[in-house]
């Protein structure tokens, strides 16, 4: 069945909800399931195919005001919170790596990792941002103070924490959910 | 109108459907339009982001199932989401009924 128009707006939305942080793949599954079933129901109601796909999606609104709804519903105060910790917890790493007698790089990557695998499993949007926010001062510092770039490498090891804490999170809801 | 005097009671509306039993977005949106006579004619995008909220919130659970080749999410209540229908029920019990004899004491 041809459906451009639902198509062309699933396109968009998924561009949204990127731009919201929010993108899903079940989202999009879920909204074009719906999507399908209006249509279906037009059509058997008489209406033709664009007509059809033109009510369903008048239904939904424009993708930008529905991505927009759903951030507002999903809006999470503890997300500041999180964030504040995770900005914190690397900013202390950062100053005691820093500190002249410290020469303890297992450590301090242990560190890194441990927060970003427990940031990583309590926040539910954007997960770059709080990697970066764990994992930038101290290859910041490497470069203000020695020139050293190469310490940027560093601030991999929160980021890949943080997403994996993220995945292993919506993993275990997915299961728990289907259960 | 209805949308203002809905706001806060949107998640009541949701819940009462799914009391009844599992059900898709589609058909939750069906359900509250049949219940209530068409009055509450409820558009797509305001009904999944709340039901996703509920979702976070505990109150709902979703599962994914194959019908006819399309992938759907179903919803259900949890216990959580039980207990928050039953509470809120009799909140607005009493609150309809406070207002069925404020308004009715003028007419």
């Amino acid at each position: 069945m041809l459906k451009p128009l639902i198509t062309a707006y699933l396109r968009s939305l998924q561009d949204e909800l990127r731009r919201q942080g929010l993108y899903d793949p079940d989202t999009l599954a879920e909204v074009e399931s719906h999507l399908l079933d209006s249509l279906e129901a037009g059509l058997a109601s008489g209406l033709s195919p664009v007509e059809a796909q033109q009510h369903a999606l008048a239904r939904f609104g424009p993708p930008i005001l529905l991505a927009q709804q759903f951030a507002t519903q999903r809006k999470q105060p503890m997300q500041k919170l999180y964030f504040g910790l995770a900005l914190a917890a690397g900013l202390l790493i950062a100053f005691v790596d820093a500190q002249p007698h410290w020469d303890d790089t297992g450590i301090t990557v242990f560190a890194l990792l441990l927060t970003g695998g427990v940031i990583g499993l309590l926040v539910q949007r954007r997960p770059w941002m709080f990697g970066l926010a764990i994992g930038l001062w101290l290859p910041l510092y490497y470069i203000i103070t020695k020139q050293d770039f190469s310490m940027l490498i560093v601030a991999l090891f929160p980021l890949a924490a943080v997403y994996a804490g993220y995945g292993l999170r919506r993993l275990v809801r997915g299961t728990l959910h289907s259960a | 109108m209805i949308g203002e005097a809905l706001k806060g009671h949107l998640d009541l509306l949701l819940l009462a459907v799914l009391q009844n039993g599992p059900a898709h977005g589609y058909a939750i949106i069906e359900a509250l339009r049949q219940r209530s006579g068409g009055t509450f004619d409820l558009p797509e995008g305001t009904i999944y982001p709340a039901l996703h909220r509920l979702e976070e919130d505990g109150l709902l659970s979703s599962s994914w199932s194959d019908e006819a080749g399309r992938r759907r999410r179903t919803y259900q209540l949890t216990l959580k989401g039980r207990q928050a229908y039953e509470r809120r029920q009799e909140e607005w019990r009493q609150f309809a009924q406070a207002v069925n004899t404020t308004v009715g004491g003028h007419a």
